[in-house]
């Protein structure tokens, strides 16, 4: 039985952290948007880790948030411990992490989606997309009850649900995480329109209640005495800046973990090839572990609260698809851990992804008009890639039916742009996980300055109010006048001014110094010149740290921008999609088949695929030069 | 599009050279330079003189080719010259003052592509030459040295990825119980990083001699026996390339070799303090000589005793840093005690370490000749087994590469955040890698995984 429902312009398929920014992005820019989810209690889970933000995922949600996202405000919100990371590492590698409370984070994302305007949510499994004759345009969803609903275009944002198989040593089972239902039939419609999918595999440790675990084992791991918040919006909020944290611990695997886990290795599913899809190396099992790098005697396991109002506990460090009867013991040979009893075990899941080279950089799929894709499905890992994805797929989806421009960030911009260029472009073989030391230009793109890169590019889109925007324009303009008015001021080398630098360690002055060149000085703070020049008024702490960091970083920031400038001109030099690459005669074979395949926007795009040499760039740079005489 | 030359024989001892001019200004350039230029006519080949500014430089044939029946569908000329490395130059220099461009390494095959002289599939080779910067280059570093270069590059980037996999791994995973690195194992690294690319540096100037020859000018005063010095080096060898006879020039210039090392020989006027016009020309000309060479021979005559000229001109060419060799000629002639006096006169100047010969008589050539191979070549460069560079993309990637590297260190030493001090040492790998063509990051990531233990 069918029958036609409601029309929209987006649908969202899937309600994870993907789909969520998605929605939002897509239904604020005036879109009617519907968004479903198999299970309404389940919107925007976090099914894994309790945490958002950390190295570079913290640099994504501070870009998300510039952009008008909402995933940094939701954390602020609901955060119950606030961490800065490496700090003592330097500017560009500061990274904001946050524990978060899960069920608050479902309830306060939610209660957004509910209150957005053109939005609405369904709860249903989507089992069919609806092509036209050619599949090369869709035109609506199916869900498994029989309704219809025409759109213009989709966002794929399934996550693990696609096919979703758990498996617990020898037992395995069709399911979504957290005891979900999975989507099993939406992989066969996917596989109909030609999307082509494959197997990835990924896992979470068990869950353990705190009144079984005997703290005092373990080492106290506080938060930050001084609050980080996520969003540009929130950096005057009182409340969360002095919210009450709760602590995580620390403890470590013993000698008899290590041999439990070597006697039982035929039992993991792992090493009896009972699982098939490509696992992250940078997320190992605890028994993934064990077996490579034999020669560590202990690892560390970080025992992580899943919020305010409940005992469970999340065990990082010890993700396993080791028979449950095994885990329990596992667990149990870890100090503070003797008692414990496993609320949720641990698992692996397998689940369909598809090759995120056959998307555009718009994330929408080659070949089928309409259809974008964003999140783990991709081949992703983690909730702050997928929720950058799913604003840029929003973004992008919206403006696809506007017949704009698509909006495409490039590796010199933010995070977000090598995200999608490493996924689109070069590809991955096991689930992405964004690191610092994949940006090449990282000191430009800094967790500190994502607004200064992004606000006004979320202005013109439509995502960021006059008023907030108004708000960055002071704030920029604040920054400029304090960097020159310490470019200008004089400190000269009285007794006082001495003192203090001898103090602070560092090379009494004789002649007068400007305040910005001893800013330079890697043991002087900006807090330190204010003090040898008090008359100035107290500025917040956004501006300063700006103004610090910009004087203090100066020559390296210059140099990163001169190599920004080197890497814009191939990526300036653009290629048309009709480009005919078979035909031309110098290119290697397979750059011949992948530049077909793949089409890249730009010369600098061809470079980063995979298979294509210096030699073919070359190829290809003469052959534009060439039809350019024509 | 510009006119363009280079020269397209081997440089070295072969017999003839062929410089070949190709552009709009091709004949326009002939005709500035070459005596008969009316004979020539599309697809002939005429013979002549090549004169630059009124001096006689070679006998040569010219061939042209008109657009667009050429190789590069524009208009070619082509300048069959004698061989030797110092004339042919001498001629492309006179061609390129005349208004063509130094042709960059695949310019020519470039532009019969690009006028459709030649289909891209015709020849990969073609394709190579125009990217001669990445992979002909490469193909010197891998094959033509054995793949040692390419070797010790991948040895010296494994340091660095290593330690800057290090790094990154303490900021990826800052919560990690590995060991933050070092800094005084940072500085230990850099050091010996640094002191490796300096070596292989340091092979660049021997590889330029190997590949262009040492430039020598023999200096001293007149009659000294500058003259039989210098034909009795060419005789010596018998490998006179080129004799450059019956010119009004007062330095005459020889390329001869010695073993497989070609020198460039000026001889100069004698040097004195004279009233005569001409000849204070000369002179002077043979002082600035000093400047463009890599080696003075400085000839002393025991007879002549050391006059107040010799002593200025040595300490001269001592104070510019000049590599330089004095001899002492005629010592067929010499008497012991004379002999000694000369020697302790000499001392008394600083300068040591002669040469006695007697070009009469061919004594001591041997010994100036090893003199010359040990003054540029250290022992070990005969021994095939040392890296040479000779490839001057590769030599300014090298320098650029320990330039990082030695700010990484101030950096270090000065305290500054590890994300700093990793941009410089990602820069010095990278440059490295683009001598070998490699990507960093992805190499760093695939590191990291494979050290170290990290993970949920």
């Amino acid at each position: 039985m069918e029958y036609n429902a409601e029309e929209y312009d987006v649908i969202i398929v899937g309600g994870g952290h993907a789909g969520c920014e998605a929605a939002l992005a897509s239904s604020r820019l005036g879109k009617k948007t519907a968004m479903f989810i198999i299970n309404m209690d389940t919107l925007a889970n976090m099914p894994c880790n309790p945490n958002i933000g950390g190295t570079s995922k913290g640099h994504l949600v501070r870009e998300i948030d510039a952009l008008g996202g909402e995933m940094g405000k939701v954390a602020d919100k609901t955060f119950i411990q606030s961490k800065m990371l490496n700090m003592s590492k330097g500017p560009a590698v500061h990274s904001l992490r946050m524990q978060s409370d899960r069920m608050k984070y479902h309830i306060v994302m939610k209660e957004t989606l509910e209150n957005q305007k053109n939005l609405d949510i369904y709860q249903a499994e989507i089992v069919d997309i609806i092509v036209n004759e050619k599949k090369d345009k869709i035109l609506g969803v199916k869900t498994k009850t029989g309704a219809i609903y025409n759109t213009k275009a989709i966002v794929v944002a399934t996550g693990t649900y696609l096919k979703g198989k758990i498996i617990i040593g020898e037992i395995s089972y069709e399911s979504g995480p957290d005891g979900v239902f999975p989507a099993n039939d939406l992989s066969q419609s996917l596989m109909n329109i030609g999307v082509q999918l494959r197997r990835f595999k990924t896992g979470t440790p068990s869950r353990i209640n705190i009144n079984k675990m005997d703290l005092s084992k373990m080492e106290v791991q506080k938060g930050d005495s001084e609050i980080s918040l996520f969003s540009y919006d929130n950096v005057d909020n009182e409340s969360m800046l002095n919210k009450k944290q709760v602590d995580c611990y620390l403890t470590y695997t013993t000698e008899k973990t290590h041999k439990l886990i070597l006697d039982n290795l035929h039992r993991s599913p792992l090493y009896s090839g009972k699982i098939e899809g490509v696992g992250p190396r940078y997320c190992p099992s605890i028994e993934d572990k064990i077996v490579r790098f034999k020669d560590k005697e202990r690892h560390q396991i970080f025992v992580e609260p899943l919020g305010e109002y409940t005992s469970e506990m999340y065990i990082q460090g010890m993700s396993t698809s080791m028979p449950e009867d095994i885990q329990i013991a596992m667990y149990r040979s870890i100090p503070g851990l003797e008692n414990a009893t496993l609320m949720r075990s641990a698992y692996a899941i397998e689940y369909d992804a598809i090759d995120s080279t056959n998307l555009n950089l718009n994330l929408e799929y080659k070949g089928i008009q309409g259809l974008f894709f964003a999140g783990q499905v991709n081949g992703s890992s983690g909730y702050e890639e997928a929720a950058a994805q799913g604003i840029m797929a929003g973004i992008n989806a919206s403006l696809k039916i506007d017949n704009k421009e698509s909006f495409i960030l490039d590796r010199s911009e933010a995070y977000i742009g090598v995200l999608i260029d490493d996924l689109v472009t070069k590809g991955t073989n096991e689930p992405y996980r964004m690191m610092t030391s994949r940006a090449e230009y990282r000191l430009n793109l800094r967790q500190d300055n994502a607004d200064i890169r992004l606000r006004e590019k979320g202005y013109n889109l439509g995502l960021i109010s006059q008023e907030k925007y108004n708000k960055f324009l002071i704030k920029k303009e604040m920054i400029e006048l304090e960097t020159e008015r310490l470019k200008k001021l004089n400190i000269y080398p009285t007794d006082e001014t001495n003192d203090l630098l001898k103090e602070l360690g560092s090379s009494e002055i004789t002649t007068c110094h400007k305040a910005s060149d001893l800013l330079k000085r890697s043991e002087i703070s900006y807090k330190d010149l204010i003090k040898l020049n008090p008359e100035k008024n107290i500025l917040r702490k956004e501006i300063t740290e700006q103004v610090e960091i910009q004087l203090k970083y100066d020559g390296y920031i210059k140099l990163q921008l001169e190599q920004i400038e080197e890497f814009k001109k191939l990526e300036n030099k653009k290629l048309s999609k009709d480009i005919n690459y078979s035909e031309i005669k110098g290119l290697s074979l397979e750059a011949r088949q992948k530049l077909d395949k793949q089409k890249p926007l730009s010369v600098g795009q061809a470079s980063r695929i995979s298979g294509v040499s210096p030699a073919d760039i070359s190829v290809l740079l003469i052959y534009l030069n060439q039809s350019q005489k024509r | 599009m510009s006119t363009i030359a280079a020269i397209g024989t081997a440089l070295g001892s072969s017999g003839i050279n062929i410089i070949r001019i190709s552009g709009d200004k091709s004949k326009d350039i002939i005709k500035n330079i070459f005596n008969n230029y009316s004979k020539l006519s599309p697809n002939t080949i005429v013979y002549g003189k090549i004169i630059d500014n009124e001096v006689f430089l070679d006998n040569v044939l010219v061939s042209y080719f008109k657009s667009p029946n050429s190789f590069t569908g524009e208009d070619i000329c082509e300048i069959n010259c004698h061989g030797g490395s110092y004339i042919t130059k001498q001629i492309l220099e006179t061609v390129i003052k005349n208004g063509a461009e130094m042709a960059s390494p695949g310019e020519f095959s470039k532009r019969a592509f690009l006028n459709g002289k030649m289909d891209l599939s015709e020849a990969e080779s073609i394709i190579d030459l125009i990217n001669a910067k990445t992979k002909i280059e490469t193909k010197i570093a891998t094959e033509q040295l054995n793949g040692q270069l390419f070797t010790k590059i991948v040895k010296l980037r494994e340091k660095l990825v290593e330690i800057l996999a290090q790094i990154e791994v303490s900021i990826d995973y800052p919560e990690y119980d590995y060991e933050e690195v070092e800094n005084s194992n940072v500085i230990k690294l850099l050091d010996l990083e640094i002191s490796e690319i300096n070596k292989l540096l340091n092979s660049y100037e021997e590889g330029k001699y190997i590949k262009n020859g040492i430039n020598v000018a023999i200096l001293g005063r007149p009659n000294v026996g500058k003259s039989s010095l210098l034909n009795n080096l060419a005789k010596y060898e018998r490998a006179i390339v080129t004799d450059i006879a019956g010119t009004t020039r007062d330095v005459v210039e020889e390329t001869i070799n010695i073993g497989d090392i070609i020198l460039n020989i000026s001889d100069t006027a004698g040097i004195r303090e004279t009233e005569d016009v001409i000849e204070k020309i000369g002179v002077s000309k043979s002082i600035k000589k000093i400047d463009e060479v890599d080696l003075v021979i400085y000839v002393l005559n025991i007879e002549n005793k050391l006059s107040i000229e010799d002593i200025n001109m040595l300490s001269k060419i001592q104070n510019k840093g000049i590599k330089y060799i004095p001899v002492i000629n005629k010592m067929d002639e010499y008497e012991k005690m004379f002999f000694d006096a000369f020697m302790s006169e000499l001392n008394k100047n600083n300068i040591t370490t002669t040469i006695n010969i007697s070009a009469k008589e061919d004594l001591g050539i041997d010994e100036l000749k090893s003199k010359i191979m040990s003054m540029f070549f250290d022992d070990t460069i005969n021994n095939t087994n040392e890296i040479i560079i000779v490839n001057e993309r590769h030599k300014k990637l090298l320098e650029d590469s320990i330039e990082h590297l030695k700010i990484a260190k101030e950096e270090v030493v000065k305290c500054m955040p590890v994300d700093i001090i990793s941009i410089e040492i990602k820069e010095s790998t990278r440059k490295l890698g683009e001598i070998i063509g490699t990507d960093v990051s992805q190499d760093i990531i695939s590191k990291i995984f494979e050290k170290f233990c990290l993970g949920k």
